[in-house]
């Protein structure tokens, strides 16, 4: 080539144990750890076998932070997952009272969820001028309300077959299906999001859409596979919260997208897009169920956690930005 | 008094890493029309900003009608009478046209807003410009145009002494542009100054009597229109005889590598055909909104055509999204870097990679070893001017990012490179390599269309070169036969009335 | 000429087109069902959505500014609980008083949204789910862990929403008071037009000297005097505080606005726009245990369907509008 003038560019990337120590995940680690010994003295009946115990309950939740995590990465949000989880977890107990096999239940959750997830992505995709706010918002309202209807006046059905959702919610040991479930699934999402192609593209996409078009993503495609696959997961988390209350009502799943998203903004990963990784959103998503669990043995109000993840929300995002605005406010007057 | 009713002397204005002005001066005399030129990046856009308070400069001084002053901000700027209308209109989509003229300064009577008193006010004004719209119309619906009448009106309802136009012909078409002038020749008779920035010399020669120009952030001189020919004003503007900074290899030409076959896209270009044979250079030129940039577009599957045929190699092939023209070789380096080849934030080896990715990987996982191994590589192929693989592309200068954008190019297996604007807000230096590397590729064999405004690139670089005006093709020049002026004739279709050569 | 240019007018403006379809709905539900359209049930109807049509002003001005605020239904049960609690025990009886308070509790709120927004930069998105949380929870803090404030223990501050002034009711007084105001402040005054200023292009703004982050302030202050307001409309019409009032509710002024062509990205909608937004959501609510087959249980899903459907007919009409716009230009 012209013009060479032999200059060597560096390609030998920096220590990963140096920039670990520094980052969110590192501070979110010594905050794990440090809920947990809150907890413990908070609370004379936290240990390992309660929280193992009680943990279940809340552990749902946090699959739907996986791909959610995966949507704001991509710079988007969806708010219609917990109307998804009613809507999965009310034909499944309907499926589950005609006393099919188990099989065929798993199946409607996971169906109506992926269903769902794909009209959310069909929309989106094919009007790509919607904000996801919106039309999340009326899938929402829509998903929720097809629940409303199936469940009639009474508002609630109750699973009679119960054998199945019992197995799901069984253990190995003292240690749940559920937390193998979240982990394994955590580990394929967080190398797909960190180590894949795919994930590259995402977060290629939420940083720069144009530029991912024109260097060939399809832009499109992963988006609706994405939201697909937040309503598979969604599905998933409907099964395992039947498993824990054998029934559904129009309550199910409500404030589930706002919980996902705040495991996952808490996690660390931009809401604007481009940033985070599922590590951060996975130990985030920890604080807060070891946090409720805690809590709920000392029988602290319900509200006093929610208040809690609030104030934690709006410091992880509020405070560097204030940091950032007064540093860049003194150096201003510097110069 | 003084004889000027702006001047400014020894201006320095320092960004990170950049002196975007060093030590310029500018004097403007009442009642004149005064063009300012210089190539892309030449601190002429920068410079207007320190004039209207938008940006403060670190160092020098401003006078306004001999009164040293200092603006705070852009309401400081405004309210000495000093307005700008930008080549991209600043305009409320929204709102309407009354409101956008007097956004600021609204007529307020008992703290109500006069919605009469403004919308005739404003008709008023509009009246005096010929202007074919209402005040009630909204402004999102206006063309180009239209809003460049409307912040015309807005500086002059500021009772503006002093306008600055920038590139205010850019966007426009013929008539549109004939229609400016003889705003601007009224503005001038009712005795306000005006600074015109343009890239067309017919503007300056039309308008302007004096005109200053500006190379490498630095001023070089301030010449009477009359008294300087064009190849002087050229070689101010460039700093060097034109020939020197075009390497043009002589490459013998190989096979017809990409032909289009009467391309359409309502509303941006109509029956486009033109072919381009293995190492060659074909320039494609026009004004800006020619329908250049689209057409390449549609033929790198960004938009799709409405109707016409595009052949590889002989064959015909059907392009339906950007990922199938990267297969089969038709790579685009878009025109802009920032919003569409480069993702920013990212580090520079990253953004090599993007398009190619998969290639490496091995069952979905990245191979990270061997992107890095290839960016390094490849960057230095390029020379960029870089520390180290992960250092975000916004760290490099715009020379530095085109040469990111070129290595990105380099990754995948090409057979035609589609170069729009690649020298576009980039330094004499570096456009000079940039230059040789269009010029080895060419060695090499690619096919390479090449999109420029910048009349001395394509008379310097292309073979072949097809001009367009109004989405239409307007006529082909070889090397041989192509002059600025015949090329500028076929872009602006009706022969051009302007130039005094 | 004259009658062309009415028809144009009213296929090309949203506000026109709203009110026929508004009209239509009036028609067609009369003719199923002619108890509707009785002064009592419209009064009933106006009375019962007060709160909703009251606070999709205040979206309007948020989501000018291309924001978002989904904490006003925490913000409305926390300032409603509070003067609920406060009357239950006797702290104070007045209802003007209780009013007041109400709203100065609400203007704390928002203010505090806005001042979290614009100065610290946080996605409106993630404050205001953020704020959801934290006020909802701050309401069941006052209620003592969920005490219910009924209608025996609010005294005379119930009767606010029977009282009728001038053969209307005062609620709906409220309701008249308000939009007159808001019309009249988004039109007429500078800060109303620096908001759609804002809205519409940010940068433009900041060049021409507006202060961007004191228009966001002053939206989510706004929003929050109206959440407050609707707190106390709440407690008087429903004659009772609870600390779960309206869980939910904010998707019902969202998507009034939205019906009522209120853009997400900011800078388009209008006063009369959210008037019929929320009047057709009124309606339906109010229509649908009138139609055979239909029932209540439908209503939401019937809502969020109009929602997309409307948004994305935006979208059709707006490429249908492009296009033909692009086969007009000269070549």
């Amino acid at each position: 080539m012209a013009g060479k003038s032999g200059r060597s560019i560096n390609n030998v990337p920096e220590s990963p144990v140096k920039k670990m120590i520094f980052s969110w995940e590192g501070i979110l680690v010594l905050l794990f750890i440090a809920v947990n010994i809150f907890c413990a003295m908070f609370s004379e009946y936290y240990n390992l076998s309660s929280l193992l115990r009680q943990m279940p309950v809340y552990l749902a939740e946090v699959f739907m932070m996986l791909p959610m995590a995966y949507i704001l990465v991509l710079g988007e949000i969806d708010i219609s997952v917990g109307a998804i989880v009613c809507l999965s977890a009310t034909m499944s107990c309907i499926v589950c009272n005609t006393n099919a096999p188990f099989i065929v239940v798993v199946i409607t959750a996971l169906g109506v969820g992926t269903i769902c997830g794909a009209i959310n992505g069909f929309i989106l995709t094919k009007f790509q001028e919607l904000p996801p706010m919106i039309v999340t918002l009326a899938t929402q309202i829509i998903f929720r309300g097809i629940s409303e209807i199936v469940l009639g006046s009474g508002g609630s059905i109750s699973a009679s077959n119960t054998d199945g959702f019992r197995a799901i919610g069984g253990k190995v040991g003292s240690v749940p299906y559920i937390l193998f479930l979240v982990v394994i699934l955590s580990v394929i999402f967080a190398v797909i999001l960190g180590k894949s192609t795919f994930g590259r593209r995402v977060y290629a996409i939420g940083t720069n859409r144009l530029t991912a078009y024109y260097s060939g993503v399809h832009v499109q495609k992963i988006r609706f596979i994405i939201y697909t696959i937040m309503g598979t997961v969604s599905g998933l988390c409907a099964l395992f919260l039947v498993s824990s209350s054998y029934g559904a009502n129009t309550t199910t799943g409500n404030g589930f997208e706002m919980d996902a998203i705040a495991m996952a903004v808490f996690g660390g990963i931009s809401s604007t897009g481009g940033k985070g990784n599922i590590a951060g959103g996975f130990i985030s998503a920890f604080i807060i169920v070891c946090l409720r669990v805690g809590l709920g043995q000392r029988n602290v109000n319900a509200q006093v956690i929610l208040l809690i993840i609030g104030v934690l929300l709006i410091a992880a995002v509020a405070l560097p930005n204030i940091i950032g605005n007064v540093k860049k406010a003194v150096s201003m007057k510097k110069n | 008094m003084s004889e000027y009713v702006l001047e400014l002397k020894g201006i320095t204005k320092i960004f990170p890493g950049v002196k975007a002005l060093n030590n310029v001066q500018f004097q403007l005399k009442p009642g004149e029309v005064h063009a300012l030129m210089g190539e892309n990046g030449a601190g002429k856009s920068t410079f207007i900003k320190v004039i209207t308070g938008v940006h403060k400069a670190e160092e020098g001084e401003m006078f306004l009608n001999g009164q040293k002053v200092d603006f705070k901000g852009p309401k400081d700027a405004q309210a000495a009478g000093i307005a700008a209308v930008y080549q991209h209109p600043t305009s409320y989509p929204h709102l309407t046209v009354a409101e956008n003229i007097f956004m600021g300064h609204e007529i307020i009577k008992n703290r109500m807003i006069q919605w009469k008193a403004m919308n005739t006010e404003a008709n008023k004004l509009l009246k005096q410009l010929d202007a074919d719209f209402d005040a009630t119309a909204e402004m999102g619906t206006l063309s180009v145009a239209q809003q460049q009448m409307v912040e015309i009106a807005k500086a002059m309802s500021t009772n503006a002494r002093i306008i600055i136009l920038d590139e205010p012909t850019a966007a426009l078409t013929r008539s549109e542009s004939e229609k400016l002038y003889t705003l601007v020749d009224k503005l001038k008779a009712d005795g306000v100054s005006i600074i015109f920035i343009s890239h067309r010399f017919e503007d300056m020669y039309r308008l302007a009597s004096r005109v200053t120009v500006f190379r490498d952030s630095q001023y070089i001189g301030t010449y009477d229109v009359d008294g300087i020919t064009n190849a002087d004003l050229i070689k101010a503007m460039v700093g060097r005889e034109i020939k020197d900074l075009f390497p043009k290899p002589e490459v013998k030409l190989g096979d017809e590598m990409l032909k289009i076959e009467n391309l359409s896209r309502t509303g941006y270009f109509k029956d486009v055909s033109f072919s381009v044979r293995a190492g060659e250079i074909l320039g494609l030129t026009g004004l800006v909104g020619a329908g250049r940039t689209e057409t390449v577009e549609a033929v790198c599957g960004i938009t799709q055509p409405d109707s016409g045929k595009v052949y590889l190699e002989g064959k015909e092939v059907h392009i339906k999204q950007p990922s199938d023209a990267m297969e089969k070789g038709i790579i685009l380096l878009p025109e802009d870097r920032q919003k569409e080849g480069l993702i920013m934030s990212w580090g520079l080896g990253r953004n090599v990679t993007l398009p190619t990715i998969s290639k490496y990987a091995k069952s979905g996982i990245n191979d990270e070893k061997t992107e890095r191994d290839l960016a390094k590589k490849l960057l230095e192929e390029v020379d960029t001017k870089a520390v180290d693989i992960f250092q975000p592309a916004s760290s490099l200068s715009g020379g530095n990012q085109q040469k990111v954008v070129v290595a990105k190019a380099l990754s995948q297996e090409m057979k035609v490179v589609i170069m729009d604007e690649p020298t576009k807000g980039v330094d004499v230096g570096a456009k000079a390599e940039i230059y040789a590397i269009m010029g080895d590729l060419a060695k090499k064999g690619y096919a390479i269309i090449l999109i420029s405004s910048e009349m001395p690139e394509i008379l310097g670089m292309a073979d072949r070169i097809v001009v367009m005006c109004n989405g239409r093709k307007t006529g082909e020049l070889n090397r041989g036969e192509a002059t600025q002026e015949r090329i500028l004739e076929l872009a602006m279709e009706k022969g051009h009335t302007g130039g005094a050569e | 000429m004259e009658k062309k240019s009415v028809m144009k007018k009213i296929t090309g403006s949203r506000e026109a087109l709203l009110a026929v379809v508004l009209i239509v709905l009036f028609v067609v539900i009369t003719a199923i069902n002619p108890s509707f359209l009785t002064p009592k049930s419209l009064m009933d109807m106006l009375k019962n959505n007060a709160v909703t049509m009251v606070m999709s002003l205040g979206m309007l001005c948020v989501m000018l500014v291309g924001g978002i605020d989904i904490s006003i239904m925490s913000t409305l049960a926390l300032s409603g609980m509070s003067i609920g609690m406060l009357l239950k025990y006797g702290h104070i009886s007045s209802t003007p008083l209780a009013f007041l308070i109400a709203i100065v509790i609400g203007i704390a709120c928002g203010a505090v949204v806005g001042l979290i927004i614009s100065r610290a930069d946080v996605p409106p998105i993630i404050a205001t789910m953020g704020f959801m949380y934290i006020y909802r929870a701050l309401g069941y803090q006052v209620s003592h862990g969920g005490e219910w404030a009924s209608a025996a223990a609010l005294g005379n501050f119930k009767n606010f929403a029977t009282t009728k002034f001038l053969g209307l009711n005062a609620v709906i007084w409220v309701i008249i008071v308000c939009y007159i105001f808001f019309f009249w402040f988004m039109k007429w005054t500078r800060t109303g037009r620096m908001i759609y200023a804002v809205g519409s292009n940010p940068s433009a703004a900041e060049v021409s000297g507006i202060n961007v982050k004191n228009i966001k302030l002053l939206v989510y202050t706004i929003m929050g005097l109206l959440a407050g307001l609707g707190g106390a409309l709440q407690v008087s019409v429903y004659a009772s505080a609870m600390p779960d009032m309206q869980y939910g509710g904010e998707m019902d002024v969202i998507a009034a606005c939205v019906i009522g062509g209120v853009s997400m990205s900011g800078g388009r909608g209008t006063v009369i726009g959210a008037l019929l937004g929320s009047l057709i959501l009124a309606t339906i609510a109010k229509a649908l245990p009138l139609i055979p087959f239909f029932n209540q249980l439908w209503l939401n899903t019937i809502k969020g369907i109009i929602i997309l459907v409307v948004v994305v007919m935006n979208v059709i009409l707006q490429r249908i509008a492009d296009k033909n716009a692009l086969k007009g230009r000269e070549m």
